[in-house]
């Protein structure tokens, strides 16, 4: 079996369970509109800069909370039958593009949500979508790995929390740079440069991923 | 055994208190002196976090030597 | 590990570090002056304030330049020595300066044989009226004299700044922690990629070793930083300032790593899902290490035109003794190091038993 059929398969799956799971991404959803509603009543009369720092900071939670069962939906005997049949460079990077289009579905719901909730100051759409697209890619890579190594360990919420927050730091720079750019509080020339530079780390940190989750998998 | 943590709190919170009254006296105390007091501020630092180190190994070791003395 | 000639070196070239670090004297400099300002034509007298100088051994009477640049200065007329550490010098400014400039920024020079000469550039402002100015009677004043003859002392003294003055001695009680931090880590990320290679527990102990001295260090250097950086930049804690940032956020992966540690029962588990972690939390690093010197400008040296060491602070004298602390304190650290890895392999042989 090749890697794309194997990891067609694979999607297919997870969209199987995530179907049948719908709650969990409702309860996601929820959380989102209701950490908006409860930031809008609180500040009045939200400020761009301060929409920026509440759009991610609020897409950074959403995601962990999205992503922190990544590995564990499933049981462990099923867990093991994956492991016998799958290769397992197919299932992470099956379990990173599903999470990231599941990511890149939220944040463009969020989107949506502050648009309703605290207006739109968003000035250069493309960009900012862009920045909601690479970061949805940046967040699934380095959180879907981490769930991975959370699960192994007695998989709590907050060890993914601890473990992942330091590690998307670099993300969140680039991506509050570029937004605030989209935004156009700060003019900035060389923002074709923050885009490469988010693309090299998801390449690097998709690399990573792939020479090391083979070791996570084994047991 | 009980009496002696609350006492060493209490000593422990005159003396910050004694540091306190002694920085509002002269508030410059630090840059006195070609601001000498800041070099010798440094190494005491790295020699209070040597010493704390050492006393988490010490901990650690007394740990290991107790288990050799119940098998 | 059982040689210890190297723990032998390592101790030898910090206690080297601390005695020449605190014992040599820093050059004779210029602390400060006043009036820093003043008029073309007018008789202008300054009261120097030196640091470290003994102007009454000198055999003769310092002698004291204003330097406009390199072909324009002007001598004082007269110089009184006050004290050790006072001088006054009283110079008689033509009504021109040299160039069209309204206000020059002077060099302040002195020399003499016994403290050798000190530069403290940008230092007296001088303002002239443009009406008034006739550029080539400015530039005849100021060009008459040239600042010859000056003592090169030999003597091995630390360089003098104004803003750090004594602190510049913290550069062998800071910086050396973070070269340390970083050899250490290094060593203990080698020494996971060997475990995940080999399946070797050894590995394991050593690369938790590594990170654990690696962390101490990472804290004595942010610590030790933030005393050093209320005192020069005046706060204890800047977000403009990206190395400090950088080591603190390293420094929650590394607690992370610990934590991580903590939460497995399975020893084989353990050390194959922590190197995992520490070995991508490395890679994440580098990327920090990348992308955050292109969202601020660091507050340290060798960016923005800051005080302390840049290629012409880091002189020769301190060179002789920055670099034994760094080999110093990372050979202290493998001690350290070794220390805990043979305590953990004592630890596993209890447990065997």
């Amino acid at each position: 079996m090749n890697l794309t059929k194997e990891i067609g398969i694979l999607l297919r799956k997870e969209m199987t369970i995530e179907w049948r799971q719908k709650h969990a991404l409702g309860g996601i959803l929820l959380y989102v509109i209701s950490t908006v509603f409860v930031v809008y009543t609180a500040i009045k009369g939200v400020q761009p800069n301060v929409w920026n720092a509440l759009f991610w900071i609020v897409i950074l939670f959403a995601s962990v909370n999205a992503l922190v069962k990544s590995f564990v939906q499933e049981n462990s005997s099923r867990q093991l039958y994956y492991y016998t049949i799958a290769n397992p460079t197919a299932i992470i990077l099956s379990k990173i593009i599903y999470n990231s289009g599941l990511l890149f579905l939220l944040t463009l719901l969020s989107y949506g949500a502050f648009i309703l909730f605290a207006g739109n100051p968003v000035k250069d759409v493309g960009q900012f979508f862009l920045a909601m697209f690479l970061g949805s890619v940046g967040f699934s890579i380095s959180f879907t790995f981490v769930a991975a190594i959370s699960a192994k360990a007695n998989n709590s919420s907050t060890l993914m929390a601890i473990l992942s927050f330091p590690i998307v730091i670099p993300i969140i720079l680039t991506l509050l740079k570029l937004s605030s750019n989209a935004l156009r509080l700060m003019q900035d020339s060389s923002i074709s440069k923050d885009i490469m530079t988010l693309v090299a780390i998801d390449v690097l940190m998709i690399a990573t991923a792939f020479i090391l989750f083979p070791f996570l998998w084994r047991d | 055994m009980n009496m002696k943590k609350p006492f060493s709190l209490l000593t422990i919170l005159l003396i910050f208190q004694g540091f306190a009254q002694a920085q509002a006296d002269n508030a410059d105390f630090m840059r006195s002196v070609g601001k000498m007091y800041v070099v010798y501020g440094v190494i005491v630092v790295i020699f209070v976090a040597l010493v704390l180190f050492l006393i988490y190994l010490d901990r650690r070791l007394t740990k290991l030597e107790n288990q050799i003395n119940d098998q | 590990m059982r040689k210890y000639w190297w723990k032998i070196l390592g101790v030898f070239l910090i206690v080297y570090s601390f005695t020449m670090g605190l014992l040599v004297p820093l050059k004779p400099g210029i602390a400060y002056f006043e009036p820093g300002a003043t008029q073309a034509g007018k008789a202008y007298e300054m009261t120097i304030t030196g640091y470290n100088t003994f102007y009454t051994k000198a055999t003769a009477a310092p002698r004291v330049w204003l330097k406009y640049d390199s072909v324009h200065m002007l001598i004082a007329d007269r110089v009184e020595v006050l004290g050790d550490r006072q001088l006054k010098a009283r110079f008689n400014l033509p009504g021109s300066l040299p160039t069209e400039k309204q206000v020059a920024v002077t060099s302040l020079i002195i020399d003499d044989d016994y403290n050798g000469f000190a530069v403290k550039p940008g230092s007296v402002f001088i303002t002239a009226d443009s009406s008034l100015q006739e550029i080539s009677i400015g530039k005849a004043a100021w060009g008459k004299t040239e600042v010859s003859g000056v003592h090169e002392k030999d003597q091995f003294n630390f360089p003098y700044r104004v803003q750090l003055s004594e602190t510049i001695r913290n550069l062998y009680y800071h910086v050396p922690f973070w070269f340390a931090m970083f050899i250490i880590f290094i060593a203990g990320i080698t020494q996971s990629v060997q475990y995940l290679r080999t399946n070797n527990p050894e590995y394991d102990y050593k690369s938790m070793s590594f990170t654990m001295v690696g962390t101490l260090f990472g804290v004595i250097g942010l610590i030790t930083g933030m005393i050093w950086a209320k005192d020069t930049w005046g706060t204890y804690w800047t977000w403009k300032e990206v190395k400090m940032n950088m080591t603190a956020i390293a420094l929650l992966v590394y607690f992370a790593y610990f934590i991580l540690r903590q939460s497995f029962d399975d020893d084989e588990r353990r050390a194959r899902i922590s190197a995992v972690y520490s070995i991508f939390a490395f890679a994440a690093m580098i990327a920090l290490l990348y992308v955050v010197p292109r969202m601020v400008s660091s507050l340290h040296p060798g960016s923005g035109g800051n005080p302390a060491l840049g290629a012409d602070d880091l002189d020769n004298s301190m060179r002789l003794v920055f670099y034994p602390a760094i080999i110093g304190w990372t050979l202290f650290g493998v001690w350290l190091t070794s220390l805990i890895y043979r305590m953990q392999m004592v630890r596993e042989r209890i447990y065997d038993q």
